[in-house]
């Protein structure tokens, strides 16, 4: 079932912007999934990763721009809701895609024999899908959207609200899939998870934050950061958030690059003490990028007043 | 907590609809609309002096045909098409009145009237003695007493099709509608809606699965269910409690096809507009509901309120009890079933096809409509800053 | 306060022949963060359920700040369930309107916190997750619980939002309540001042993050050819995780992991575990008779 890649090297939206209504829920955004990789897309709730990765299943149409996917008999897409079907067992919901999916009968057997086992679903073939644990459930649910080896996978949230174990399974079916070829996107709201994939694209309302491999997008990252125990008072407190019960505080105006080579990275063993400089993570360059943002339009609306 | 069950309340606009239209709907059929009193019944004179009965006929006898020309056989086909509900024939000897015992009410009510005549006949009024002979026309009487007993000796009655006037012959034929209108509608709505519930309609709109495909897929069930629930009923209402099946099996099976696409579509439209299966219910109660109701099956068609019959009419169980009574009790071939066939057929045409288009609108609201291959593109390109527009407006160049 | 908000005792709570929570020893003292971490199926909800009174323990003994749970206990707790417990078709002035009066708070409790004014009067199903989260707190807050229990309270949610959401909880905490909480991300475990980790019905672990992790270590494979190492382990049987472009062998020391890789071509080395992984190795010590969950 594998055909030929597409014919630029990659499936994805180009210049895409989707509207429901009034309001705006995509806004010109482009991205990029090769085959091989995986490629995460971040974002809060409602910045329109849902309808980013509806768009690449092709359960969307957009208002303008670009998409290039592959049909659908080479797309395989989990919806946010783990679409299986909770009446059925899990082997009658894997059948159910084999079926749809003309995967010949043996084929579709075997490898969801083998997907089953790797997950550790195998013993729970004959339970009913709305009886599986939330972890259980979403493995399930990557499971059948790879069943037929797609082309390009599209995965709306496939870890949220599982457990650490059941994560860890997922992701290596994650891997799985993408060392088999296939294009991976994968929304995620874990900036852990997304720091392992090739590629982030972050969205905002609807608007591309950022863009890049995870090490671009910290090297992006404008200012420095610094790590206080208390939160710093006045205008400094604007650009603080906390993290692991302590704070980070941007400073925008720093020179820009990696800090110097004595500040503390993230490592369990380290504790950075108060006003020392460390080493931003994906998870602090998203913040910052978010916190510029708000800052920034709260500015703006402060000037037009 | 009152305040806030209040408040849910006033958004849930579908169950205040229901908590408004349910007790206005129940109060029309049951203060207005439904009885149980026959005031008229389609009559048919056959036989040498048919023309005479012709006057004699009165209250609540109501005269819609006569044929001198022809006999007994005519009348009871008359009754058996369903064109009347009493045929009178005359002849040598006494009268004949032929009532159809399929139609209920309006037998027991035909013969009260017959009876109340007969009592009547013992005192003749005046002027009116003995058999009008060919030639004699008597006075027309003004109520069907007298004219009974201008006949003399009370006619032979006989009540076809359910002499026993029993409830239970007439009520079988009755269920299998109602059976079919449940698995048609509410079943078929709750199997649909599940979809969207279990959040899985979206899954389907990306699979390789034609729309077609999804929906004959999602409905095919339902008709076998529904053929199954079908044959139960009438197995069981015929060995178990002797209801005849006098009729083709074949002319009910059609018939039963045609209700079931009926039904079937409007279970996929109510679905189409349901986000819940609570939702589902509630429109599938409001739709059926009615039809349980006036379609003839509990208060006979000719009592219902003429204001509120209208209604009746467009119900597609009436038409389907019609066929369904027909063949089983009356052994009604199918031509004489043409009208409700006919309906039928034009109803279920017309909303399945409604139903199908609204399904595929269901599965994939916002779907492209080219599908598959690769590079498939979106819409085209749409200006989006205002600033182009006023540039266009004023340059008189597109953007 | 005085009391013990929160304490349980020994607790075990079976279904028929299921045991869901198996003795177990909790406590969430005034003015401290709590982080409960498990696996799903752990026993974590029914735990909760059981300190918030919703069921009884079939051993031990549950008392919320000194007595066992009653209504009167019950006017203390904040509870932010994962579902959050809002009503969808409500607004939101109507959602705090709600609990502020079954909590028999004054319509002060019922006013909106800064952000949230301007959403106040739309129906919360039409509401972003995030804004919904913060609505779930300020009800489960208005009262002022000396007990907050929060189960996932920032699944789903942004970095930036998350780290506001930990504001509050953290400022109630300085208010002097005591917290519950359950959550899958690891980093927020840092927010916590102690951590209890359950498997299988039983505590597995408790203290801060940490003394937990120890010195606990993880094998750590440097390859060029990463699918066929990757193949190797898990053949061996062996739990490896893809991180970058290493990969983390949580359950065995460098020895078995180069038995295991036999002549590829590899650097195998140690590294201290990050929490995640020890509680993966906890997870699946305590899971040895079951394989996977």
């Amino acid at each position: 079932m594998t055909a030929p890649g597409p014919a630029n090297g990659w499936w994805g939206a180009d210049d895409l912007s989707v509207r429901f209504g009034g309001n705006i829920a995509l806004d010109h955004v482009s991205f990029r999934a090769e085959p091989g990789r995986v490629s995460a897309v971040v974002g809060g709730d409602g910045a329109g990763r849902t309808t980013l990765l509806r768009c690449l299943a092709g359960a969307l149409a957009p208002a303008s721009g670009l998409i290039r996917r592959p049909g659908a008999l080479v797309t395989g897409y989990l919806s946010a809701g783990s679409g299986t079907y909770p009446d059925l067992s899990v082997s009658e919901n894997l059948a159910f895609r084999a079926t749809a999916y003309q995967i010949p009968p043996a084929t579709a057997a075997e490898r969801g024999e083998e997907l089953l086992a790797r997950a550790g679903l195998d013993r729970a073939r004959d339970r009913l899908a709305g009886q599986l644990s939330g972890g259980m459930r979403q493995k399930l649910g990557v499971i059948a959207a790879m069943l037929h080896r797609p082309d390009l996978l599209v995965l709306d949230e496939p870890t949220t609200g599982v457990d650490p174990v059941s994560r860890s399974d997922l992701w290596w079916l994650i891997a799985r899939a993408a060392a088999g070829g296939a294009a991976v996107v994968l929304a995620t709201s874990y900036l852990d998870e997304a720091e392992r994939a090739h590629t982030v694209l972050v969205l905002d309302a609807g608007a591309e934050l950022a863009k890049g491999t995870p090490e671009e997008i910290v090297a992006a990252m404008p200012g420095t950061l610094t790590v206080a125990d208390t939160r710093p008072a006045g205008e400094a407190g604007r650009r603080a958030w906390r993290r692991e019960g302590r704070w980070r505080v941007w400073d925008p105006a720093d020179a820009r690059g990696n800090p110097s080579a004595d500040a503390s990275g993230n490592g369990p063993a380290d504790a950075p003490g108060n006003g020392q400089a460390v080493r931003p993570d994906l998870q602090d360059a998203v913040t910052v990028a978010a916190l510029a943002r708000e800052l920034a339009r709260a500015g703006a609306a402060e000037e037009s007043r | 907590m009152i305040v806030k069950e209040f408040r849910q309340l006033r958004r849930d606009r579908r169950t205040l609809a229901m908590m408004i239209v349910m007790p206005v709907i129940l109060l029309i059929v049951f203060g207005y609309a439904a009885s149980f009193d026959v005031t008229s019944i389609p009559t048919v004179a056959a036989g040498p002096q048919a023309g005479q009965a012709a006057h004699l006929v009165g209250k609540p006898f109501h005269l819609v045909g006569t044929q001198p020309s022809e006999g007994r056989a005519w009348a009871a086909q008359q009754l058996r098409d369903g064109h009347a509900a009493v045929a009178v024939v005359t002849g040598n000897g006494r009268p004949q009145v032929l009532i159809d015992g399929s139609q209920l009410f309006t037998a027991k009510t035909a013969i009260a009237a017959l009876s109340a005549a007969a009592a009547k006949g013992a005192n003749p009024p005046t002027g009116n003695t003995g058999l009008p002979s060919a030639g004699t026309a008597g006075q027309p009487p003004a109520d069907a007493a007298t004219g009974r007993a201008a006949f003399g000796a009370a006619p032979a009655v006989t009540v076809l099709y359910n002499p026993g006037l029993g409830t239970s012959d007439i009520m079988i034929p009755g269920l299998a509608g109602v059976v079919l209108v449940f698995v048609g509608t509410i079943i078929t709505s709750l199997g649909v809606v599940r979809e969207r519930q279990s959040g899985t309609l979206e899954q389907l709109a990306v699979m390789p699965l034609k729309p077609r495909d999804v929906f004959l897929g999602k409905i095919v069930p339902y008709f076998a269910v529904a053929a199954v629930d079908l044959a139960i009923v009438v197995g069981v209402g015929v060995s178990l409690f002797g209801v005849p099946f006098r009729g083709s099996l074949a002319v009910l099976a059609l018939g039963a096809l045609l209700f079931l696409f009926v039904t079937l579509g409007i279970g996929v439209l109510i679905s189409s507009v349901s986000e819940n299966q609570g939702q589902a219910i509630q429109l599938s109660f409001m739709v059926t509901l009615p039809q349980v109701l006036l379609s003839g099956l509990i208060f006979p068609l000719s009592s219902i309120a003429a204001g509120v019959r209208w209604i009746s009419y467009i119900l597609p169980l009436t038409y389907f009890n019609e066929i369904s009574r027909g063949v089983m009790l009356r052994a009604e071939p199918i031509g004489p079933l043409w009208q409700p066939f006919v309906f039928l057929a034009l109803l279920g045409a017309v909303v399945f096809t409604l139903a199908s288009l609204r399904f595929r609108a269901y599965l994939a609201p916002a779907a492209p409509r080219r599908s598959g291959g690769a590079g498939s593109t979106g819409t085209a390109r749409q200006p989006r800053s205002t600033r182009a527009a006023a540039s266009a407006g004023s340059a008189g160049s597109a953007p | 306060m005085t009391e013990v908000p929160a304490q349980a005792v020994a607790v075990s709570r079976a279904f028929g022949p299921f045991v869901a929570v198996d003795q177990v020893d909790l406590e969430v003292r005034p003015g401290e963060v709590v982080g409960l971490l498990g696996a799903n199926g752990a026993g974590k909800t029914t735990l909760i359920r059981l300190l918030l009174g919703l069921l009884r323990p079939t051993a031990g003994e549950i008392r919320l700040f000194g007595e066992p749970p009653s209504r009167r206990t019950r006017r203390r707790i904040g509870y932010v369930p994962q579902s959050l417990g809002l009503y969808d078709d409500l607004t939101l002035e109507e959602n705090l309107a709600f609990s502020a009066a079954v909590f028999g708070e004054g319509p002060e409790a019922a006013r909106l916190p800064g952000p949230l004014r301007r959403y106040g009067g739309t129906v919360v199903g039409s509401l972003p997750l995030g804004i919904q989260r913060t609505t779930a707190f300020a009800a489960a807050l208005a009262h002022r619980p000396d007990l907050l229990v929060l189960d996932e309270p920032t699944s789903g949610v942004d970095p930036l939002a998350r780290a506001r959401l930990w504001e509050t909880v953290a400022g109630a905490a300085a208010e002097g309540a005591g917290v519950l909480v359950t959550t899958h991300y690891m980093d927020e475990a840092g927010e916590c001042d102690r951590l209890v980790i359950m498997a299988a019905g039983r505590v597995v672990a408790r203290g801060t993050a940490r003394e937990i992790t120890g010195d606990a270590h993880v094998s750590v494979v440097e390859s060029g050819s990463w699918a066929a190492a990757f193949g190797a382990l898990e053949a061996a049987g062996l739990p490896v995780a893809l991180v970058g472009r290493t990969l983390r062998v949580p359950g065995a020391a460098p020895d078995a992991v180069r038995r295991a890789l036999g002549a590829l071509p590899a650097t195998v080395t140690s590294a201290p575990a990050t929490l995640e992984e020890r509680f993966f190795q906890l997870t699946l010590a305590s899971d040895t008779t079951k394989g996977h969950p």
